[in-house]
Order: C-alpha cells, then sequence, then structure tokens
C-alpha cells in the first residue's frame, strides 16, 4: 500500500482523514512499523522542515500535529501488541499561581504529534501534583510552563519539590514561558529549555535520550 | 457678513468603524457574556454577580452575565477619571478623546543605554526610568519599566513603587502582586499625598490588573479589581489578547472578545462600588504565526487599537491604549517605524491612556533610548493633532499681497508672529546641512537619542519627597518584609 497519500494528508492538517487512513492501512495488513515511519513520521519531517523554512505557520503546524496525534491513536494498540514502544511519556503543566495554557498547549500538541505520550495537567498546578505524577506515571520528563514573573520562581520550588521527594533523578525537567531563558533555566536548575513548541519537541527527544 | 453652516475641524479626523458597525461589536459582546460567558475563580465576585442576576454554571465558575447588568455597570462608571501629579495638580484627564502618553510596566529584562546589552533589571534601573519619564515633556504618566531582581521577590511590587513614588511626581499606573500587595501600594501612595482622603480626592495611581484572555477572570486579578474598587481607586482593568491564538484571527471577533473580558471586569468593579473608577481597553494585537509572540508593532495592533478607542468613546468610559513599543530587540529602524505608527495611529483615534512608550523587544525589555526617541516622535504627533487653524489672519492675505509675486516671507512680521506656533521645531531629528551633521560627528538619529539619555541622568534630579515621607514610605516595605520573614 502507497503511504504517501498518508502523508500527504497528515502534512494538509486532515485529523478525521489521517485517522481513517491509518485504520485502512491497518486493515489492509501493512505493518505497523512502515505506517508510522511511511506514512505520519514521514509526512511530520515534512511538516518540520517546511515550518523551519518559514512556509508553514503555526496553526498549520498545530493541526498536522493534531492529525499525527490521530493517527498514533489509531495505531497505539498495534503498536503495543508489536511490542514497540511510544517515543516517551512527558508529564506538562502551567505552574503554580498561573492560569495561561497557551504556550503548554501548543506544547503539549506538538509533543503528542511527535508521538510522545502527553499527561496535560492543566494549568495552577502546584509542586505536589507534579510530584505525585513523577511517583505514579512512569513519566520520564516534566515540563513547566509560565508567562508571568511573578510565578515563574514557581518552576523552581516545583524542582526543588521533586529533590526533597528523591524523585528529581528519575525526570529530566523542561521549562518554557515568555519570560523564561536559558541562563534562568540554568539557574533553577532545569535540564532544557524550550524556546518554542517547536524547539521544545527537539530538547525533549534529546532530553529522552540521555534519561 | 453673515456665514451659515461653516466646520471647524480643531484637530484631524480618523474612524476605524462606523457607529453601525461599533453598536454591532458591542451588541455581539453582550452576547458572549449571555451566551458563552466568562469563567470568574473567585467566590466573591461570583456571588456578587449571581445575586445581581448573572447565571452561574454548577461547578460555581462559569458565569453567563445578561445584557441589562452591562447596561447598568455602563450606566454608574464614570465617564471621566482624573489622574492627578504628586502635588496635586489634575493633569491627566481621562476623558472623551484626550489622548495622554506613559511608560510600560514589568519588563524582566532592560537594554542597557550605558552597555548595549540586555540584561536583568535593577532596582537602580527602575528609579533612572522615573527619572527619564519624570523629565521628559511628552511623557504624561508612569508605569514602572522594570522589574527587578535584585530586591525581594515577595515585596518586589512594593519596591517598585518606590521607585517610581520617589523618583517622578507624574501619575502613576502600577501593578501589584495581590490584593496584600494592593493595599500596602495604596498606603504608600496616601502617605505622599498626605492621607487616604487627599489621595481620595487627587488620584495620584491607577491600578493596572488583567483578566486573562479569552474570558477568564483569575483569582488574583479579581481580588485586586474588587479591593481597588471598593477603595475608589481607578483601575485599568483590560486583556491582552493575541489575535489567531488567545482571540479569533479576526479583527471583529478579536475586538468582540476583548470587548467582553473589558465589559465583564466593569460589570464586576461596579458591583462592588458603583461608581468605582474604571478603564476599559487594552493592549490588543496578533500573534505571529511563525515565531509565536505577542506582537507589538504590528499594523493590526493599531488597527485595533484604534478600533477599540472607538468602541470605548462609544460608551463614554476613558480607554487604555498601547503604542512607542516594538518588536525589535534593539532601537533600530523598526523600532523608529513601529513607534512612530502607533503613536501617530492612537493619537488619531483618541485613545486616553496610552501606555508601553520605552517597551523593546515585544515587552519584555524596556529601553530609555526608546523612550527618549519615542518622546520626540509624540512631539511630532502632537503637532499633527494640531490641526490646521483657518482664520482670517492665517489665510495671510494682507502679507500675500504686501509680498506679492517673486518675494520672501521672511522678514514680514507676520512670520514673526507665527512660525514658532505653527511649525515645530526639533530637538533630535536631523535637518542639518551635510557638511555641518559631518562637522558635529555625523551623528546617527540613535547616537543622539543615547546622548540625551545620557545627559538627562546625570543632570537632572527630580522633586524629592519630604524625608519624613520617605521614613513613612519604607516603613510600610519594613513591616510588610518582617511579617514575610516570620
Amino acid at each position: 500500500m502507497d503511504l504517501n497519500e498518508l502523508g500527504e494528508s497528515l502534512i494538509q492538517g486532515e485529523v478525521d482523514k489521517v485517522a481513517e487512513l491509518t485504520k485502512a492501512a491497518l486493515d489492509k495488513g501493512v505493518e505497523v512499523q512502515r505506517i508510522l515511519n511511511e506514512g505520519l513520521l514521514a509526512g511530520m519531517d515534512v511538516v518540520g522542515q517546511r515550518f523551519k523554512a518559514d512556509e508553514l505557520f503555526i496553526p498549520e503546524v498545530l493541526l498536522s500535529a493534531q492529525a499525527m496525534a490521530a493517527g498514533m491513536d489509531v495505531l497505539e494498540p498495534a503498536l503495543v501488541g508489536a511490542g514497540l514502544k511510544l517515543v516517551g511519556k512527558i508529564a506538562l503543566g502551567t505552574v503554580k499561581g498561573d492560569i495561561h495554557d497557551l504556550g503548554k498547549n501548543m506544547v503539549a500538541m506538538m509533543l503528542k504529534g511527535a508521538g510522545f505520550k502527553v499527561i496535560d495537567l492543566g494549568v495552577d498546578i502546584p509542586p505536589e501534583k507534579f510530584v505525585e505524577v513523577v511517583e505514579k506515571e512512569e513519566v520520564q520528563l516534566v515540563g513547566m510552563s509560565a508567562l508571568l514573573t511573578t510565578t515563574a520562581p514557581a518552576m523552581k520550588t516545583t524542582i526543588q519539590a521533586l529533590e526533597e521527594a528523591g524523585l528529581r533523578a528519575r525526570v529530566k525537567v523542561i521549562v518554557g514561558g515568555a519570560i523564561v531563558t536559558q541562563a534562568f533555566a540554568d539557574k533553577i536548575g532545569a535540564d532544557a529549555y524550550g524556546e518554542d513548541a517547536i524547539a521544545a519537541v527537539d530538547k525533549a527527544r534529546t532530553l529522552l535520550s540521555t534519561v | 457678513m453673515i456665514k451659515s453652516s461653516y466646520t471647524t475641524y480643531a484637530t484631524p479626523r480618523f474612524r476605524i468603524l462606523s457607529d453601525d458597525q461599533i453598536h454591532e461589536i458591542h451588541l455581539a459582546s453582550l452576547e458572549v457574556l449571555e451566551r458563552t460567558g466568562v469563567e470568574v475563580l473567585d467566590d466573591e465576585a461570583v456571588e456578587l454577580l449571581r445575586s445581581a442576576g448573572a447565571r452561574v454554571s454548577n461547578d460555581g465558575k462559569r458565569v453567563r452575565i445578561p445584557s441589562y447588568l452591562v447596561e447598568a455597570a455602563l450606566r454608574t462608571a464614570p465617564k471621566r477619571v482624573t489622574l492627578c501629579s504628586r502635588n496635586g495638580e489634575r493633569t491627566v484627564p481621562l476623558e472623551d478623546k484626550k489622548v495622554f502618553f506613559g511608560t510600560g510596566s514589568d519588563t524582566p529584562f532592560i537594554l542597557d543605554s550605558f552597555t548595549g546589552e540586555r540584561r536583568r533589571s535593577k532596582l537602580q534601573d527602575m528609579i533612572n526610568a522615573a527619572i527619564i519619564a519624570d523629565y521628559l515633556a511628552n511623557i504624561d504618566f508612569h508605569m514602572g519599566l522594570g522589574l527587578p531582581e535584585d530586591v525581594p521577590a515577595e515585596t518586589v511590587d512594593r519596591h517598585q513603587f518606590r521607585a517610581m513614588l520617589l523618583n517622578t511626581k507624574k501619575p502613576l499606573v502600577f501593578t501589584a502582586h495581590d490584593e496584600v500587595g494592593l493595599s500596602d501600594i495604596i498606603e504608600m501612595a496616601a502617605v505622599a499625598m498626605g492621607s487616604r482622603e487627599q489621595l481620595r480626592q487627587k488620584p495620584l495611581i491607577c491600578l493596572y490588573a488583567e483578566p486573562t484572555t479569552p474570558l477568564c477572570h483569575s483569582q488574583t486579578a479579581v481580588r485586586k479589581l474588587l479591593l481597588a474598587a471598593k477603595e475608589m481607586i481607578p483601575v485599568v482593568y483590560t486583556p491582552a489578547p493575541m489575535s489567531g491564538a488567545t482571540a479569533p484571527a479576526t479583527m471583529a471577533g478579536t475586538l468582540t472578545v476583548s470587548n467582553a473580558e473589558s465589559l465583564s471586569g466593569l460589570v464586576i468593579g461596579q458591583l462592588a462600588q458603583k461608581g468605582a473608577p474604571a478603564i476599559i481597553g487594552g493592549s490588543i494585537s496578533i500573534m505571529d504565526m511563525r515565531r509565536g509572540i505577542n506582537c507589538h508593532g504590528a499594523p493590526e495592533q493599531h488597527l485595533l487599537s484604534a478600533a477599540l478607542a472607538s468602541i470605548a468613546h462609544y460608551y463614554g468610559i476613558p480607554m487604555f491604549g498601547a503604542a512607542g513599543r516594538t518588536d525589535s530587540k534593539v532601537v533600530d529602524e523598526q523600532a523608529a517605524i513601529e513607534s512612530a505608527l502607533s503613536c501617530l495611529t492612537t493619537a488619531f483615534a483618541g485613545a486616553n491612556l496610552v501606555h508601553d512608550v520605552g517597551y523593546v523587544g515585544s515587552g519584555l525589555t524596556c529601553s530609555y533610548d526608546m523612550l527618549v526617541m519615542s518622546d520626540e516622535i509624540i512631539a511630532m504627533v502632537k503637532r499633527i493633532m494640531e490641526g490646521i487653524e483657518v482664520t482670517p489672519d492665517t489665510l495671510a492675505l494682507d502679507v500675500i499681497d504686501k509680498v506679492g509675486p517673486g518675494g520672501n516671507f521672511l522678514l514680514q512680521q507676520h512670520t514673526r508672529n507665527y512660525f514658532k506656533k505653527e511649525h515645530w521645531i526639533p530637538e533630535l531629528i536631523d535637518r542639518n546641512t551635510y557638511d555641518k551633521w559631518v562637522q558635529l560627528g555625523s551623528k546617527t538619529l540613535g547616537q543622539r537619542v543615547n546622548e540625551k539619555v545620557k545627559r538627562i541622568l546625570s543632570e537632572y534630579l527630580p522633586e524629592p519627597l519630604a524625608k519624613e515621607q520617605v521614613s513613612e514610605i519604607d516603613a510600610v516595605i519594613a513591616r510588610r518584609e518582617r511579617s514575610k520573614a516570620d
């Protein structure tokens, strides 16, 4: 089966069609690994390249990521059945005191689009909640977002809470948000800083290889 | 001589929206509030809304506001809010289409005028910003222009306010962490004005707090809004929507969402205290669809801001706008273009309280050079806004006849009488001949601006507050820091 149509449909951001084509491919007995690599991931690669070349814009990339996630939902049981693992698992949240979630949601969509399993904790998330999710779920990564200068310090508090709970070594921490910088990320002891949603995915991939 | 139906334009005229279009956006905003509603994350505010007739969802968060509540708030909110200088002069009457420019707040970074580097903001930077804002003739009010890293994080808002209060006598628009911070700041301002009563009589300060677009009122923001309303402290409660991301990609949709947010804040404030002074509007723009940033210099920002001003005029409520800012990281050609277009458009539109002069890097960084350059831009804008006076004397028929064909007007008394009034005289803009310009060092506008920044900081001393007042203000901060340490 030609998987180009699936890839092309993903590039166009056709969420329902990507799910349908993924299912059709599975029904026809196409190998799971091939559907993932030659269909979905191949399409997402093109999207990433075109975005970096300023040919695609954020809403188009996010729609493609959403289409990718829809395809992954269809594929996931078969992937697990074939003994293949998801890319990685990340818990994301906007830190305590902050209810801005645009950036965090964009990162969540992009990560899902890159094949990550994303646990989106939501907004105004206290350190305890981050600790709890690391304890209970097998996440490799924790992502924190903050827009406000008054709430960014909560990122540090959360990292400290992970340390106190003895969980810091188990996960890598990535941070982002309008006022966050690499210097700030270094200062509070985060492992990485994602300057935008695309960079966050790249950084998350890199971090994962070190877990 | 009798003249009939003769019309005079004292200023240029400018409209983005017709009366019908403004009314349509008003109705659409009411529909959003009635149909979609807003999220209100504070029990007291939800209760105020519920008992006034709003419908509250079962989880107690989503509030749908019937139109008559908005109409009632629009009736009780004052049509004018006057801000005063520290010595009690009523310098900033926010009413009708009167335009006032001021700085912006809470920039975590500063573009250092002495080293050229972008670095974290410090307390001394905020002091310097206030001194420069106090000096500049075209800056009418001051916001902090900094978020210092070298003071205790828990009380940074009080330290920011102290730096403003002590170093400029211009009206202050400030931010506070929460209602405790707000009440400390009110106390500090009351010391400067003599008493709470004096502060109420001569409003030196105006709180800035914001709803979270789209359609959310956080608890922190609402607590501050309620306290300010009860204390009759003027409050700018306005959103910062990004068209295409936190608001629809269309200009009309973005205006509707923003207006619904402002109006729902107005309802909450007026329910807490009828007649509480309020300012609507917002820092309204688009998200850049390549980079994801909140654009501070986009043409859509100027367009939306001007439209929002028209909507505020329709309500007769003072409006908060933004200009004199840029997405450029430095004070360069882009910064000059974006500042000039925004200052001119916003003045044309008649926005009242126009903030953010001196922002670079999409609002994350302050620059004294940007502030000083924009001061010159505002001076040019003011001249344009004076329009053209047409009278028998300005038509100058006698002097035209006297000089006649081939003569010149330089030696005429008429010229002497009028040129300083009718011609704007630049301070930083260069009009030298080429040779003279070379002789003066071949300096760019940026270099001349930077020299002025340094000159102000080395020569200008703002009017100080009395020592006893300063110690009382310091005592407010010290008391809070002790209680936080306990």
